[in-house]
This record gives structure tokens, C-alpha cells and sequence, in this order.
């Protein structure tokens, strides 16, 4: 299987406002393939979100080489390919929502590439279908809760039918409720509709339900594995200014007061572990 | 000394096709001293009621009263009662504006008429609070730093103005969390040493049982609890739940480990306490 997006050796360097040179990210190499779910953690100003832009060309590689279903995102020819294979949703939804009636919403990514008229109306209602919110097709947007705003955002870039979505921080302005909605939204894309997920956030209970997490750290990618081999290491986890999971950090706490566990991540392994006779 | 806010109402475009009722006769009260964490689902009016806590918006109905003085007023007390409330909004990092650190924290009490020597004593303090070496930012452009140390400035230009009471909305919302960390243990250390009243509005859990005595829970514009927080956090889950709340993770892991069988007390609101929940649970510590 060919990957859905790769970087090899990506660089990317900016001007900032005092002509000095800011290196943003140093030669990422990086192969994702169709329908994983790769969570990025890192630190606020450790190049996250920058390489998340570079997988649908809002930004292009300095150095180096960023290929989407194999096609070079610095040529201008394959923008709209690219773009069309690798979706956006970003933090706040508020700032993605452009219509003043839900369907019309999720209708305008649609319109906008020309799409034909009768093909839009199935593919909306699929969307909306999918993010569980067919019932407010008529509504206003304006209207609703922060989580069901977020999904219609979700619902207008799936509409576009990309292979692969980017979810920039989805959870950060929500409820309880709202970001319960949003992650079981994001399996579901996952798992139902073998969309391919790269997931960025500090919260490290919604990271976990990733296959595989790159923690980046100042420009490079610092630690990549399974939650497991990378949640384990609790330390290095502190070190990068992150967090564990709190299983992880319950576990490697108690660990730490001279008890042995197995290496825990999850709510289930902690209380297999602490409570056997069960 | 506390913000007394008095059956208020608020209604955004009223009597017009867009009308919509924002808050419904809201009553609490505040006192200085007091950390109090604000929660509640999206749109159920915890910014709408924030800007009543400084005279940003004027009740429909009721009143909002700080240090006994009702804010809607036009006279100087009332204008002073208003200048008692810091307010941090969301993502305030978003309004800094000058071209050096020192300007931006400067602006807040230049603006309150101090003099030259009291404002630079003013943003020396702020800037000590959040934790920014002074002779190392003070002459930097805001724009140059992380995004949670311009929000450490942004707050910075709000103590300046040495409030009596701080509001904060959502001020960790973002930030990765050990910029998090930073600001809530700068936050505290205000917080203990002013004697400040803070209200923090946030969406996590965590925060609001790490930080704060007592809830506030709001849904649909009107107050559904308050009270502390270990009780709400104890008794309250179904109401919780059906406001779109939650409870923290360290609660949920404690009730899975009870499940499970082990004999764990109480109700532990942060991970520190959940460990010496565990450890007693387990008789690996004495009590």
C-alpha cells in the first residue's frame, strides 16, 4: 500500500518581522498510510499545527519534499487534488461556519468546486448523517451548541469526501458533552468510513484513542509509537511538557512508591491491575 | 466586600424576531477571598453573565452590586465599583497591541490615572507575577512569544490594574499543559497573596475541582447549583450530566476502581488525591 501522505526530509523556515531566520520544523520524515489515526501532541510553539499545514498545501516545504497520494504538494498543479484529499477542521468553530442555514453550510464546500446541483443534496444529507445532526439540516447555525457547530464544520468537509481529515485542536472550545460528541464523530469517521485521521491536541485521554502518536518538540518529531510505548514513558512524556494519560500517571506515581505494575494506560489496565481478584 | 449579583435578567435583541433570553434570574454572591469556578455548557450564558460582573452589559432586570455599590450607575462610585473587576477574557492574548511588553501591561493602569512612578511599579509587580523576567521582556514585541507567554502577558496587563476581583474566561483553553500549569500556579499565587475573588469559567472538569471551593453550574441561562465542590462533584453527577457536565477523570477512575472492588473513600477531585486514595485503599501507606 502506497502512503496516503509523506514527508521526507521536510524543512520549514520562516522570515519573522526582525528578519531573522525561525526554523518552524528540521527534516521531518514521516509515512502515513490510508485509514491510520495518528494523534500529534507537542507542546504550543513545537510545529504541530505548521506540519498539519504542510498536508493539504496551506503551507509548502522550504526544504525538502511533502507528497499527498503521491503528488507533490509544491506544484501548484496538484493544490486542488491535494486539497481535496486532505480536509481541514480547525479549533474553533465559530470562525468555519459560513451560511446562515446548516445545509447551506455544509453545501458550500461543495458549490465551490462544482460540484453538479443534483449531486450536492445526497451527498449534504450523508454528511449530516454521518456527524448525527440530519435533524438541524433547516436550522441556524448561530443557534446551536459549541459541539454541534464543530460537527457541522466536520459534516461540510466531509461532504467533500476527502480520504483523509486534519483535526486541529477540535475539542479545545467545547463542553463536556460537545467533546464527548466530537471524538466518538472522529472514531466513527475512522473506523466506519476508513478515513485516514491526523488528530492534534493536549488532551492526552482523547490521544490515546490514536494507532499510533508523534509527539513533536521544537521542530522535530521527538517520540513516535503506539499510546502505549509512548504514554509509558512518563518522564520523557514530563520532559517535552506534556502529560500522560491520568491512568498513566496514577500508575507510574504509585510505581514510583515502590510498588510494581505493568505498564498502564487505561482506566480498564489500571483497576485489572490493582484489583486482581477480578 | 463581594459581587452580589441580584435575580438579573438579560435578554439579547429583545423584542425583536432574533430575541433571545440570555440569562433568567440569576442570584449569587461572591465574596473577596473566594475562588469560585464557573461552569456550563455552551451558550447556557457564562460570558453573557461575565460582562454583567463588570458593567460591560446592565441587567434587564435585578441588579449587579460590588463592595454594595450597583454597577449600572453614571456617578464615580459606580465608576469605581466597575474598575474593581479584572476582566481576562478568552484567548486575551488576542488584544495585546503595543510594541513592547512593558507598553502593553503599562496601558491598563496609565489609563486608571496613576503616575509614571506607580505604573512602572505596577507593571514590575504584574510582570513578577506571571513569572516574566523583567530586564528580559520588558523592551520585547508581545508578538515575538509563545503563545503561553503572551497569554502570561495578556493577564499580566489585567493585574496591573491590581483588581479586587478577577473574572477569567477559559484561560488555559489551548494551551499545551505545562503553559497551563504555569499560568493556574501563578494564578493561585495572586490569588493568595491579593485575597482577590475569582471567578474562573472553564470547560474542564479538572480545573474547576483542582482550583476552585465552589461551583457555579449554569444551563440555559439560569443557575442550576451551587455550592462546594467536592459536594456537587459528589451528590450532583445525574444533574451533571444532564447539563452536558461532567465529572473530573479522577473521579470516573476512582468509581471504575470501586467497581472493581476495591474499597476506595471518598471523592478524590485531583490526581494527587486519588493517589493517597489508592495507596490507603491498598494499605500500601498509613493513613
Amino acid at each position: 500500500m502506497e502512503p496516503i501522505i509523506e514527508a521526507r526530509h521536510l524543512s520549514h523556515t520562516y522570515v519573522d518581522g526582525q528578519n531573522q531566520e525561525m526554523t518552524a520544523l528540521k527534516d521531518i520524515n514521516l509515512s502515513i498510510m490510508p485509514g491510520e489515526f495518528i494523534a500529534i501532541i507537542g507542546t504550543n510553539g513545537s510545529g504541530k499545527s505548521t506540519l498539519a499545514r504542510h498536508f493539504n498545501a496551506l503551507l509548502t516545504p522550504t526544504e525538502g519534499k511533502c507528497l499527498v497520494g503521491g503528488l507533490d504538494t509544491s506544484v501548484e498543479a496538484n493544490l486542488w487534488p491535494v486539497r481535496q484529499t486532505v480536509g481541514m477542521v480547525f479549533q474553533n468553530p465559530d470562525n468555519q461556519i459560513v451560511a446562515a442555514i446548516v445545509e447551506e453550510d455544509v453545501a458550500f464546500g461543495l458549490e465551490n468546486i462544482g460540484v453538479p446541483g443534483p449531486e450536492i443534496r445526497p451527498r449534504v444529507e450523508a454528511a449530516l448523517e454521518t456527524v448525527g445532526m440530519t435533524a438541524y439540516a433547516k436550522h441556524a447555525p448561530h443557534r446551536l451548541s459549541g459541539g454541534q457547530k464543530q460537527r457541522i464544520a466536520i459534516a461540510g468537509v466531509l461532504a467533500l469526501e476527502p480520504k483523509c481529515i486534519v483535526f486541529d485542536e477540535p475539542t479545545a472550545m467545547l463542553d463536556p458533552k460537545g467533546r464527548k460528541d466530537i471524538v466518538e464523530t472522529v472514531l466513527k469517521l475512522n473506523k466506519e468510513k476508513q478515513i485516514t485521521i491526523i488528530y492534534i491536541t493536549h488532551k492526552m485521554e482523547e490521544a490515546i484513542l490514536a494507532d499510533r502518536i508523534i509527539a513533536m518538540n521544537q521542530g522535530h518529531i521527538e517520540m513516535e509509537g503506539t499510546p502505549k510505548e509512548v504514554f509509558t514513558q512518563v518522564d520523557r512524556i514530563r520532559k517535552l511538557g506534556l502529560e500522560c494519560p491520568l491512568a498513566a500517571e496514577v500508575a507510574n506515581a504509585l510505581q514510583k512508591g515502590g510498588h510494581k505494575l505493568p505498564p498502564i494506560l487505561t482506566h480498564e489496565e489500571l483497576c485489572q491491575a490493582l484489583c486482581p481478584s477480578k | 466586600m463581594s459581587i452580589e449579583v441580584d435575580h438579573i435578567s438579560y435578554t439579547y435583541m429583545a423584542h425583536t424576531s432574533l430575541e433571545n433570553k440570555a440569562l433568567e434570574d440569576v442570584s449569587f454572591r461572591v465574596d473577596k477571598g473566594e475562588f469560585v469556578a464557573l461552569i456550563g455548557h455552551t451558550g447556557s450564558g457564562k460570558s453573557t453573565l461575565a460582562e454583567h460582573l463588570n458593567g460591560l452589559l446592565h441587567p434587564d432586570e435585578g441588579c449587579v452590586r460590588v463592595d454594595g455599590v450597583d454597577l449600572k450607575g453614571k456617578d464615580r462610585a459606580a465608576k469605581e465599583a466597575r474598575g474593581k473587576v479584572g476582566m481576562v477574557f478568552q484567548y486575551p492574548e488576542h488584544q495585546l497591541f503595543a510594541e513592547t511588553i512593558y507598553e502593553d501591561i503599562a496601558f491598563g493602569p496609565r489609563n486608571q490615572g496613576k503616575s509614571p512612578e506607580e505604573v512602572d511599579a505596577a507593571v514590575r509587580s504584574a510582570m513578577a507575577f506571571v513569572d516574566l523576567d523583567y530586564d528580559v521582556f520588558a523592551s520585547r514585541s508581545p508578538f515575538q512569544l509563545s503563545g503561553g507567554q503572551m497569554r502570561r502577558v495578556a493577564i499580566a496587563g489585567v493585574v496591573a490594574m491590581e483588581p479586587d476581583y478577577l473574572i477569567m474566561d477559559e484561560p488555559s483553553a489551548g494551551l499545551d499543559p505545562v503553559s497551563r500549569d504555569n499560568i493556574f500556579s501563578q494564578l493561585m499565587k495572586i490569588f493568595h497573596k491579593r485575597q482577590m475573588g475569582v471567578i474562573l469559567i472553564t470547560h474542564s472538569m479538572e480545573e474547576a475541582a483542582q482550583y476552585a471551593d465552589r461551583l457555579l453550574v449554569m444551563s440555559g441561562g439560569k443557575l442550576h447549583l451551587d455550592g462546594p465542590a467536592r459536594d456537587i462533584f459528589t451528590h450532583d453527577r445525574e444533574t451533571l450530566e444532564k447539563l452536558s457536565m461532567d465529572v473530573p477523570e479522577s473521579v470516573k477512575l476512582a468509581d471504575e476502581l470501586r467497581q472493581q472492588g476495591l474499597s476506595l473513600k471518598g471523592t478524590p477531585l485531583t490526581e494527587a488525591e486519588l493517589i493517597r486514595a489508592i495507596e490507603r485503599a491498598k494499605g500500601w501507606k498509613a493513613c
